[in-house]
Protein backbone atom coordinates (compact mmCIF):
# COMPACT_ATOMS: atom_id res chain seq x y z
CA UNK A 1 0.00 0.00 0.00
CA UNK A 2 2.80 2.44 0.81
CA UNK A 3 4.35 4.34 -2.06
CA UNK A 4 3.70 6.92 -4.77
CA UNK A 5 0.72 6.62 -7.05
CA UNK A 6 -0.21 8.46 -10.21
CA UNK A 7 -3.32 10.58 -10.45
CA UNK A 8 -5.66 7.66 -11.15
CA UNK A 9 -5.22 5.06 -8.54
CA UNK A 10 -7.06 2.30 -6.79
CA UNK A 11 -5.85 0.05 -4.02
CA UNK A 12 -7.67 -2.65 -2.15
CA UNK A 13 -6.82 -5.48 0.20
CA UNK A 14 -8.63 -7.31 2.96
CA UNK A 15 -8.49 -4.30 5.27
CA UNK A 16 -8.93 -1.22 3.14
CA UNK A 17 -10.13 0.02 -0.21
CA UNK A 18 -8.73 3.32 -1.53
CA UNK A 19 -9.73 4.94 -4.79
CA UNK A 20 -9.73 8.19 -6.69
CA UNK A 21 -12.67 8.40 -9.03
CA UNK A 22 -12.10 10.86 -11.86
CA UNK A 23 -15.16 10.00 -13.88
CA UNK A 24 -17.10 13.04 -12.65
CA UNK A 25 -16.29 16.72 -13.05
CA UNK A 26 -14.44 16.77 -9.71
CA UNK A 27 -12.15 13.89 -8.67
CA UNK A 28 -13.38 12.06 -5.58
CA UNK A 29 -11.18 10.28 -3.08
CA UNK A 30 -12.89 7.42 -1.25
CA UNK A 31 -11.73 5.16 1.53
CA UNK A 32 -13.54 2.15 2.97
CA UNK A 33 -12.07 0.54 6.06
CA UNK A 34 -13.08 -0.41 9.59
CA UNK A 35 -16.70 -0.24 8.44
CA UNK A 36 -16.38 3.47 7.69
CA UNK A 37 -16.72 5.21 4.35
CA UNK A 38 -14.84 8.46 3.77
CA UNK A 39 -15.36 10.60 0.69
CA UNK A 40 -13.50 13.80 -0.21
CA UNK A 41 -13.70 15.92 -3.32
CA UNK A 42 -10.34 17.03 -4.69
CA UNK A 43 -9.95 20.45 -6.19
CA UNK A 44 -6.72 21.72 -7.70
CA UNK A 45 -4.49 19.97 -10.17
CA UNK A 46 -2.55 17.44 -8.11
CA UNK A 47 0.36 15.52 -9.58
CA UNK A 48 0.41 12.34 -7.52
CA UNK A 49 -0.78 10.58 -4.39
CA UNK A 50 1.63 9.43 -1.68
CA UNK A 51 0.71 6.84 0.94
CA UNK A 52 3.07 6.27 3.83
CA UNK A 53 3.11 5.72 7.59
CA UNK A 54 2.88 8.89 9.66
CA UNK A 55 3.47 9.81 13.30
CA UNK A 56 0.95 7.67 15.21
CA UNK A 57 -0.66 10.42 17.26
CA UNK A 58 -3.38 11.78 14.99
CA UNK A 59 -6.40 9.54 15.53
CA UNK A 60 -9.23 9.66 16.29
CA UNK A 61 -8.47 13.36 16.69
CA UNK A 62 -5.39 15.37 17.55
CA UNK A 63 -5.21 15.32 21.34
CA UNK A 64 -1.51 14.90 21.95
CA UNK A 65 1.80 14.78 20.12
CA UNK A 66 3.42 12.35 22.55
CA UNK A 67 3.70 8.61 22.04
CA UNK A 68 4.13 6.34 25.05
CA UNK A 69 5.18 2.73 24.64
CA UNK A 70 4.76 0.49 27.68
CA UNK A 71 6.74 -2.74 27.77
CA UNK A 72 7.79 -5.44 30.28
CA UNK A 73 10.15 -4.06 32.89
CA UNK A 74 13.83 -4.17 31.99
CA UNK A 75 16.67 -3.75 34.48
CA UNK A 76 19.62 -1.69 33.24
CA UNK A 77 22.88 -1.70 35.26
CA UNK A 78 25.00 1.48 35.52
CA UNK A 79 26.96 2.67 32.48
CA UNK A 80 25.42 -0.01 30.26
CA UNK A 81 24.07 0.37 26.74
CA UNK A 82 21.42 -2.10 25.59
CA UNK A 83 19.44 -2.18 22.35
CA UNK A 84 15.89 -3.49 22.46
CA UNK A 85 13.13 -3.73 19.88
CA UNK A 86 9.56 -2.61 20.50
CA UNK A 87 6.48 -2.41 18.36
CA UNK A 88 4.57 0.80 17.79
CA UNK A 89 1.17 1.43 16.16
CA UNK A 90 1.06 2.48 12.54
CA UNK A 91 -1.13 5.26 11.22
CA UNK A 92 -1.28 5.65 7.47
CA UNK A 93 -1.29 9.04 5.80
CA UNK A 94 -2.57 9.80 2.32
CA UNK A 95 -0.99 12.91 0.80
CA UNK A 96 -1.61 14.65 -2.47
CA UNK A 97 1.21 16.39 -4.23
CA UNK A 98 0.66 19.77 -5.85
CA UNK A 99 3.66 21.55 -7.36
CA UNK A 100 6.08 19.51 -5.19
CA UNK A 101 4.17 20.50 -2.05
CA UNK A 102 2.55 17.76 0.03
CA UNK A 103 -0.81 18.18 1.68
CA UNK A 104 -2.60 15.71 3.94
CA UNK A 105 -5.69 14.19 2.45
CA UNK A 106 -6.53 11.44 4.89
CA UNK A 107 -5.17 9.55 7.87
CA UNK A 108 -6.40 6.17 9.00
CA UNK A 109 -5.32 3.25 11.14
CA UNK A 110 -6.30 -0.32 11.90
CA UNK A 111 -5.07 -0.12 15.48
CA UNK A 112 -7.40 1.01 18.29
CA UNK A 113 -6.26 4.16 20.07
CA UNK A 114 -5.73 4.50 23.82
CA UNK A 115 -4.57 7.54 25.74
CA UNK A 116 -2.72 7.85 29.02
CA UNK A 117 -1.33 10.44 31.40
CA UNK A 118 2.42 10.65 31.91
CA UNK A 119 3.16 12.58 35.09
CA UNK A 120 0.73 14.48 37.29
CA UNK A 121 -2.51 16.01 35.99
CA UNK A 122 -1.18 19.51 36.66
CA UNK A 123 2.28 19.04 35.18
CA UNK A 124 2.18 15.94 32.99
CA UNK A 125 1.32 15.25 29.39
CA UNK A 126 -1.36 13.22 27.67
CA UNK A 127 0.16 10.44 25.58
CA UNK A 128 -0.99 8.09 22.86
CA UNK A 129 -0.47 4.80 24.72
CA UNK A 130 0.61 1.51 23.23
CA UNK A 131 1.55 -1.77 24.87
CA UNK A 132 4.40 -3.72 23.29
CA UNK A 133 6.31 -6.86 24.08
CA UNK A 134 10.06 -6.69 24.44
CA UNK A 135 12.25 -8.17 21.69
CA UNK A 136 15.98 -8.75 21.43
CA UNK A 137 15.89 -8.78 17.62
CA UNK A 138 13.62 -7.36 14.93
CA UNK A 139 10.19 -8.99 15.39
CA UNK A 140 7.82 -9.95 12.63
CA UNK A 141 5.08 -7.37 12.14
CA UNK A 142 1.98 -6.70 10.14
CA UNK A 143 3.17 -3.89 7.87
CA UNK A 144 -0.07 -1.92 8.05
CA UNK A 145 -0.59 -2.26 11.79
CA UNK A 146 2.75 -2.31 13.58
CA UNK A 147 6.16 -0.80 13.17
CA UNK A 148 9.44 -1.73 14.83
CA UNK A 149 11.24 0.73 17.09
CA UNK A 150 14.92 0.07 17.63
CA UNK A 151 15.54 1.64 21.01
CA UNK A 152 19.03 2.05 22.42
CA UNK A 153 18.91 2.32 26.20
CA UNK A 154 21.89 4.06 27.75
CA UNK A 155 22.23 4.30 31.51
CA UNK A 156 24.46 7.25 32.43
CA UNK A 157 23.69 7.21 36.15
CA UNK A 158 25.56 5.33 38.85
CA UNK A 159 22.67 3.13 39.92
CA UNK A 160 20.72 0.34 38.33
CA UNK A 161 17.45 1.56 36.85
CA UNK A 162 14.21 -0.16 35.94
CA UNK A 163 12.48 0.87 32.74
CA UNK A 164 9.06 -0.14 31.55
CA UNK A 165 7.95 2.78 29.44
CA UNK A 166 9.29 5.30 27.02
CA UNK A 167 7.68 8.59 25.99
CA UNK A 168 8.51 10.27 22.67
CA UNK A 169 7.72 13.63 21.12
CA UNK A 170 6.27 12.97 17.68
CA UNK A 171 7.41 16.36 16.40
CA UNK A 172 10.85 14.87 16.00
CA UNK A 173 9.87 11.42 14.78
CA UNK A 174 11.44 10.11 11.62
CA UNK A 175 9.63 7.08 10.23
CA UNK A 176 10.98 4.84 7.49
CA UNK A 177 9.30 2.06 5.56
CA UNK A 178 10.16 -0.78 3.21
CA UNK A 179 9.91 -4.42 4.26
CA UNK A 180 8.47 -3.04 7.47
CA UNK A 181 7.81 0.27 9.16
CA UNK A 182 10.68 1.32 11.40
CA UNK A 183 12.18 3.99 13.61
CA UNK A 184 15.41 4.30 15.53
CA UNK A 185 15.56 6.07 18.88
CA UNK A 186 17.77 6.48 21.90
CA UNK A 187 16.76 6.70 25.55
CA UNK A 188 19.46 8.17 27.74
CA UNK A 189 18.88 7.67 31.44
CA UNK A 190 20.29 10.47 33.60
CA UNK A 191 18.80 9.43 36.94
CA UNK A 192 16.29 6.82 38.16
CA UNK A 193 13.52 9.35 37.42
CA UNK A 194 14.85 11.30 34.43
CA UNK A 195 15.59 10.18 30.89
CA UNK A 196 15.71 11.78 27.47
CA UNK A 197 14.40 10.21 24.29
CA UNK A 198 15.58 11.26 20.84
CA UNK A 199 15.11 9.95 17.32
CA UNK A 200 17.81 9.14 14.80
CA UNK A 201 17.44 10.26 11.20
CA UNK A 202 19.25 7.24 9.78
CA UNK A 203 17.03 4.51 8.30
CA UNK A 204 16.91 1.17 10.11
CA UNK A 205 17.82 -1.96 8.06
CA UNK A 206 15.08 -2.99 5.66
CA UNK A 207 13.39 0.43 5.72
CA UNK A 208 15.02 2.51 2.96
CA UNK A 209 12.16 4.95 2.32
CA UNK A 210 11.60 7.96 4.51
CA UNK A 211 8.01 8.85 5.30
CA UNK A 212 6.62 12.31 4.78
CA UNK A 213 6.83 14.18 8.07
CA UNK A 214 3.30 15.16 8.91
CA UNK A 215 4.24 18.31 10.79
CA UNK A 216 6.56 19.50 8.06
CA UNK A 217 3.98 18.86 5.37
CA UNK A 218 1.41 20.82 7.36
CA UNK A 219 3.91 23.68 7.71
CA UNK A 220 3.87 23.51 11.49
CA UNK A 221 6.90 25.20 13.01
CA UNK A 222 9.02 22.53 14.67
CA UNK A 223 11.92 23.57 16.87
CA UNK A 224 15.42 22.09 16.80
CA UNK A 225 15.61 18.41 17.69
CA UNK A 226 16.02 18.07 21.42
CA UNK A 227 13.87 15.03 22.05
CA UNK A 228 11.60 14.58 25.02
CA UNK A 229 12.75 14.80 28.61
CA UNK A 230 10.97 12.20 30.74
CA UNK A 231 10.90 13.72 34.20
CA UNK A 232 8.18 11.63 35.81
CA UNK A 233 9.88 8.29 35.99
CA UNK A 234 10.32 5.31 33.70
CA UNK A 235 8.11 2.69 35.35
CA UNK B 1 5.80 77.08 65.70
CA UNK B 2 3.41 75.30 63.38
CA UNK B 3 1.22 78.35 63.12
CA UNK B 4 4.26 80.40 62.13
CA UNK B 5 5.34 77.87 59.48
CA UNK B 6 1.89 77.58 57.92
CA UNK B 7 1.12 80.30 55.36
CA UNK B 8 -1.99 82.27 56.09
CA UNK B 9 -4.90 82.53 53.66
CA UNK B 10 -3.75 85.89 52.29
CA UNK B 11 -0.34 84.44 51.39
CA UNK B 12 -1.97 81.43 49.63
CA UNK B 13 -4.23 83.70 47.59
CA UNK B 14 -1.23 85.88 46.73
CA UNK B 15 0.80 82.84 45.66
CA UNK B 16 -2.07 81.52 43.52
CA UNK B 17 -2.69 84.94 41.99
CA UNK B 18 1.01 85.15 41.07
CA UNK B 19 0.78 81.72 39.33
CA UNK B 20 -2.65 82.13 37.81
CA UNK B 21 -1.38 81.85 34.27
CA UNK B 22 -2.84 78.39 33.97
CA UNK B 23 -2.56 78.37 30.21
CA UNK B 24 0.54 80.21 29.09
CA UNK B 25 1.47 81.27 25.59
CA UNK B 26 3.06 78.14 24.18
CA UNK B 27 5.35 78.67 21.23
CA UNK B 28 4.95 76.71 18.03
CA UNK B 29 8.19 74.92 18.81
CA UNK B 30 6.85 73.70 22.15
CA UNK B 31 3.60 72.50 20.59
CA UNK B 32 5.51 70.63 17.86
CA UNK B 33 7.84 69.19 20.51
CA UNK B 34 4.83 67.95 22.47
CA UNK B 35 3.31 66.20 19.47
CA UNK B 36 6.67 64.77 18.43
CA UNK B 37 7.00 63.30 21.91
CA UNK B 38 3.49 61.88 21.65
CA UNK B 39 4.32 60.25 18.31
CA UNK B 40 7.59 58.99 19.76
CA UNK B 41 5.71 57.44 22.69
CA UNK B 42 3.29 55.87 20.22
CA UNK B 43 6.14 54.41 18.16
CA UNK B 44 7.98 53.17 21.26
CA UNK B 45 4.68 51.59 22.33
CA UNK B 46 4.50 49.76 18.99
CA UNK B 47 8.09 48.55 19.36
CA UNK B 48 7.44 47.34 22.92
CA UNK B 49 4.23 45.65 21.74
CA UNK B 50 6.18 43.84 19.03
CA UNK B 51 8.81 42.78 21.55
CA UNK B 52 6.16 41.56 24.01
CA UNK B 53 4.45 39.59 21.27
CA UNK B 54 7.72 37.90 20.36
CA UNK B 55 8.67 37.13 23.94
CA UNK B 56 5.31 36.29 25.50
CA UNK B 57 3.06 34.98 22.73
CA UNK B 58 3.79 31.38 23.73
CA UNK B 59 3.26 32.11 27.42
CA UNK B 60 0.12 34.26 27.38
CA UNK B 61 -3.16 33.86 25.61
CA UNK B 62 -3.86 36.43 22.91
CA UNK B 63 -6.40 38.37 24.97
CA UNK B 64 -4.03 38.56 27.94
CA UNK B 65 -1.25 39.77 25.67
CA UNK B 66 -3.49 42.42 24.14
CA UNK B 67 -4.45 43.58 27.64
CA UNK B 68 -0.80 43.87 28.69
CA UNK B 69 0.19 45.72 25.51
CA UNK B 70 -2.67 48.19 25.87
CA UNK B 71 -1.71 48.84 29.46
CA UNK B 72 1.94 49.51 28.58
CA UNK B 73 0.99 51.84 25.72
CA UNK B 74 -1.44 53.83 27.87
CA UNK B 75 1.22 54.21 30.56
CA UNK B 76 3.71 55.49 27.97
CA UNK B 77 1.26 58.11 26.67
CA UNK B 78 0.42 59.17 30.23
CA UNK B 79 4.12 59.61 31.05
CA UNK B 80 4.64 61.86 28.02
CA UNK B 81 1.53 63.91 28.78
CA UNK B 82 2.37 64.32 32.45
CA UNK B 83 5.93 65.47 31.69
CA UNK B 84 5.22 67.66 28.66
CA UNK B 85 1.88 69.24 29.38
CA UNK B 86 2.92 71.35 32.40
CA UNK B 87 5.69 73.04 30.38
CA UNK B 88 3.47 73.45 27.37
CA UNK B 89 0.60 75.03 29.27
CA UNK B 90 2.95 76.90 31.61
CA UNK B 91 1.52 75.26 34.70
CA UNK B 92 3.39 75.60 37.96
CA UNK B 93 4.19 72.55 40.04
CA UNK B 94 1.92 73.78 42.84
CA UNK B 95 -1.05 74.14 40.55
CA UNK B 96 -0.27 70.81 38.92
CA UNK B 97 -0.06 69.12 42.31
CA UNK B 98 -3.38 70.64 43.36
CA UNK B 99 -5.05 69.58 40.12
CA UNK B 100 -3.55 66.11 40.42
CA UNK B 101 -4.77 65.69 43.99
CA UNK B 102 -8.20 66.95 43.06
CA UNK B 103 -8.35 64.63 40.05
CA UNK B 104 -7.27 61.65 42.11
CA UNK B 105 -9.89 62.49 44.74
CA UNK B 106 -12.64 62.90 42.14
CA UNK B 107 -11.69 59.78 40.20
CA UNK B 108 -11.21 57.81 43.39
CA UNK B 109 -14.64 58.72 44.71
CA UNK B 110 -16.60 58.47 41.49
CA UNK B 111 -14.87 55.53 39.83
CA UNK B 112 -14.12 53.12 42.63
CA UNK B 113 -15.64 50.23 40.70
CA UNK B 114 -13.81 51.06 37.48
CA UNK B 115 -10.47 51.23 39.24
CA UNK B 116 -11.06 48.07 41.26
CA UNK B 117 -12.07 46.27 38.07
CA UNK B 118 -8.91 47.44 36.35
CA UNK B 119 -6.75 46.38 39.29
CA UNK B 120 -8.60 43.06 39.36
CA UNK B 121 -7.91 42.61 35.64
CA UNK B 122 -4.20 43.28 36.12
CA UNK B 123 -4.07 40.92 39.10
CA UNK B 124 -5.74 38.18 37.05
CA UNK B 125 -3.33 38.84 34.21
CA UNK B 126 -0.48 38.22 36.62
CA UNK B 127 -1.99 35.18 38.34
CA UNK B 128 -3.68 33.68 35.26
CA UNK B 129 -6.34 31.57 37.00
CA UNK B 130 -7.83 30.86 33.57
CA UNK B 131 -7.29 31.54 29.88
CA UNK B 132 -9.67 32.17 27.04
CA UNK B 133 -11.14 28.83 26.02
CA UNK B 134 -11.16 27.42 29.57
CA UNK B 135 -14.43 26.27 31.09
CA UNK B 136 -14.90 27.97 34.45
CA UNK B 137 -17.46 28.34 37.19
CA UNK B 138 -17.61 31.61 39.09
CA UNK B 139 -20.32 33.72 40.67
CA UNK B 140 -22.92 31.04 39.87
CA UNK B 141 -22.04 31.24 36.16
CA UNK B 142 -20.57 28.27 34.27
CA UNK B 143 -19.21 28.66 30.80
CA UNK B 144 -16.31 29.04 28.42
CA UNK B 145 -14.15 32.14 28.77
CA UNK B 146 -14.34 34.14 25.54
CA UNK B 147 -11.87 36.84 26.55
CA UNK B 148 -10.32 38.61 29.50
CA UNK B 149 -10.54 42.38 29.18
CA UNK B 150 -9.26 45.33 31.17
CA UNK B 151 -12.47 45.68 33.20
CA UNK B 152 -14.41 42.47 32.71
CA UNK B 153 -14.40 38.84 31.61
CA UNK B 154 -16.70 37.61 28.87
CA UNK B 155 -18.17 34.13 29.27
CA UNK B 156 -20.32 32.04 26.96
CA UNK B 157 -22.51 29.64 28.91
CA UNK B 158 -23.28 26.14 27.64
CA UNK B 159 -26.71 27.41 26.60
CA UNK B 160 -25.05 30.08 24.46
CA UNK B 161 -25.75 33.07 26.72
CA UNK B 162 -23.22 35.93 26.69
CA UNK B 163 -22.27 36.92 30.24
CA UNK B 164 -20.04 39.81 31.24
CA UNK B 165 -18.62 39.66 34.77
CA UNK B 166 -16.60 42.56 36.26
CA UNK B 167 -13.00 41.63 37.04
CA UNK B 168 -13.25 42.77 40.68
CA UNK B 169 -16.19 40.43 41.21
CA UNK B 170 -14.30 37.45 39.79
CA UNK B 171 -11.08 38.27 41.59
CA UNK B 172 -12.83 38.44 44.96
CA UNK B 173 -14.76 35.18 44.52
CA UNK B 174 -14.06 31.48 44.01
CA UNK B 175 -13.16 30.36 40.50
CA UNK B 176 -13.22 26.72 39.40
CA UNK B 177 -11.28 26.07 36.21
CA UNK B 178 -12.21 22.66 34.83
CA UNK B 179 -9.54 22.50 32.13
CA UNK B 180 -6.50 24.00 33.81
CA UNK B 181 -4.85 20.58 33.98
CA UNK B 182 -4.20 18.13 31.17
CA UNK B 183 -6.52 15.47 32.58
CA UNK B 184 -9.74 15.54 34.54
CA UNK B 185 -11.64 12.91 36.51
CA UNK B 186 -15.36 12.23 36.13
CA UNK B 187 -17.54 10.13 38.41
CA UNK B 188 -20.56 8.07 37.51
CA UNK B 189 -22.83 5.90 39.64
CA UNK B 190 -25.13 3.04 38.64
CA UNK B 191 -27.37 1.02 40.94
CA UNK B 192 -27.77 -2.74 40.56
CA UNK B 193 -30.14 -5.17 42.30
CA UNK B 194 -29.21 -6.84 45.57
CA UNK B 195 -29.27 -10.29 43.99
CA UNK B 196 -26.86 -9.32 41.18
CA UNK B 197 -23.21 -10.34 41.30
CA UNK B 198 -21.20 -7.24 42.23
CA UNK B 199 -17.89 -8.71 41.01
CA UNK B 200 -19.41 -9.51 37.67
CA UNK B 201 -20.88 -6.01 37.39
CA UNK B 202 -17.56 -4.32 38.20
CA UNK B 203 -15.77 -6.57 35.70
CA UNK B 204 -18.27 -5.64 32.97
CA UNK B 205 -17.97 -1.92 33.70
CA UNK B 206 -14.16 -2.16 33.75
CA UNK B 207 -14.19 -3.92 30.39
CA UNK B 208 -16.43 -1.24 28.89
CA UNK B 209 -14.22 1.55 30.20
CA UNK B 210 -11.02 -0.09 28.98
CA UNK B 211 -12.53 -0.36 25.53
CA UNK B 212 -13.40 3.31 25.36
CA UNK B 213 -10.79 5.32 23.46
CA UNK B 214 -10.74 8.44 25.59
CA UNK B 215 -10.62 6.77 29.00
CA UNK B 216 -7.02 7.12 30.16
CA UNK B 217 -4.99 4.00 30.81
CA UNK B 218 -3.15 5.80 33.60
CA UNK B 219 -4.62 6.75 36.05
CA UNK B 220 -6.60 3.58 35.60
CA UNK B 221 -10.40 3.66 35.97
CA UNK B 222 -11.65 2.73 39.44
CA UNK B 223 -14.85 0.70 39.83
CA UNK B 224 -16.17 -0.06 43.32
CA UNK B 225 -19.27 -0.30 45.49
CA UNK B 226 -19.65 3.02 47.23
CA UNK B 227 -23.07 2.62 48.85
CA UNK B 228 -25.81 0.15 49.60
CA UNK B 229 -29.05 2.03 49.74
CA UNK B 230 -32.65 0.99 50.27
CA UNK B 231 -33.24 -0.03 46.66
CA UNK B 232 -29.92 -0.91 45.10
CA UNK B 233 -26.23 -1.57 45.43
CA UNK B 234 -24.57 1.54 44.07
CA UNK B 235 -21.48 0.99 41.94
CA UNK B 236 -19.32 4.05 41.37
CA UNK B 237 -16.73 4.37 38.62
CA UNK B 238 -14.14 7.08 38.39
CA UNK B 239 -12.68 7.79 35.01
CA UNK B 240 -9.96 10.16 33.81
CA UNK B 241 -10.27 11.90 30.46
CA UNK B 242 -7.86 14.17 28.57
CA UNK B 243 -8.95 17.74 29.23
CA UNK B 244 -8.19 18.76 25.65
CA UNK B 245 -10.78 16.31 24.43
CA UNK B 246 -13.23 17.04 27.24
CA UNK B 247 -12.92 20.76 26.37
CA UNK B 248 -14.98 20.13 23.26
CA UNK B 249 -17.65 18.26 25.20
CA UNK B 250 -19.85 19.10 28.14
CA UNK B 251 -20.63 16.79 31.03
CA UNK B 252 -23.87 15.62 29.42
CA UNK B 253 -22.02 14.60 26.26
CA UNK B 254 -19.61 12.54 28.32
CA UNK B 255 -22.46 10.89 30.18
CA UNK B 256 -24.28 10.07 26.97
CA UNK B 257 -21.09 8.54 25.63
CA UNK B 258 -20.39 6.36 28.66
CA UNK B 259 -23.58 5.51 30.54
CA UNK B 260 -25.63 3.97 27.68
CA UNK B 261 -22.77 1.57 26.92
CA UNK B 262 -22.57 0.53 30.56
CA UNK B 263 -26.32 0.06 30.82
CA UNK B 264 -26.46 -2.02 27.63
CA UNK B 265 -23.53 -4.20 28.71
CA UNK B 266 -24.96 -4.82 32.18
CA UNK B 267 -28.40 -5.68 30.84
CA UNK B 268 -26.89 -8.00 28.25
CA UNK B 269 -25.33 -9.95 31.13
CA UNK B 270 -28.62 -10.13 33.05
CA UNK B 271 -27.75 -7.40 35.57
CA UNK B 272 -30.57 -4.95 36.05
CA UNK B 273 -30.75 -1.45 37.44
CA UNK B 274 -33.73 -1.47 39.80
CA UNK B 275 -36.25 1.28 40.28
CA UNK B 276 -37.24 2.42 43.76
CA UNK B 277 -39.92 0.18 45.24
CA UNK B 278 -41.52 -0.46 48.66
CA UNK B 279 -42.80 -3.71 50.15
CA UNK B 280 -45.69 -3.03 52.55
CA UNK B 281 -46.65 -5.68 55.13
CA UNK B 282 -50.06 -5.51 56.82
CA UNK B 283 -50.24 -6.84 60.38
CA UNK B 284 -54.00 -7.45 60.14
CA UNK B 285 -55.81 -9.14 57.22
CA UNK B 286 -57.36 -6.71 54.76
CA UNK B 287 -61.09 -7.17 54.30
CA UNK B 288 -62.23 -6.15 50.87
CA UNK B 289 -65.84 -5.16 50.29
CA UNK B 290 -67.60 -5.09 46.95
CA UNK B 291 -68.14 -1.60 45.56
CA UNK B 292 -71.21 -0.19 43.82
CA UNK B 293 -72.68 -2.65 41.35
CA UNK B 294 -71.05 -5.57 43.09
CA UNK B 295 -67.62 -4.79 41.62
Amino acid sequence: MFGRYERDFEYSDADVKLRIDRSGTIPVYTRDCNGAHVEKYLTGDYNAIHICPVEPVNLPEEITHHLEIAFPEIVLPPEVKQTIYLKFPVETGVFFEIHREMDVLDIFSFVPTRFSLYGRPDAGVITRWYRSDLYSCVPATDLHREGVLELALVNHCATTVEISRAVFDSHHMTIFYGERVGMTATMEVWSPAIAQTTFATTPPPGCPNRSIDLYTSQKFPVGPMKGYMMESGMT
Amino acid sequence: MIAQAMPNSTEIITTLSNETSLIGTASTREVVQFFVLLILAYVIGLVIAHYLKLRLSHKLKSDQLVLLIRFVRVILILIVVSFSLPGLLDLSITILALVFVALVAIIGLSSQNVISNMIGGLAMLYESPFKSGDFINTNDVSGTVISTRLFSVLIRTTSGVYVQIPNAQIYSSDVSNYFAHVARRYEYVVGIRYQDDVKKATAIITRILEGYTYVLVHPAPEVFVNDIDADSVRVMFRVWFPSVWARTKDDISLQTAILPRVKAALEAEGIEMPYAHREILFTTPIVTQPGPGGK
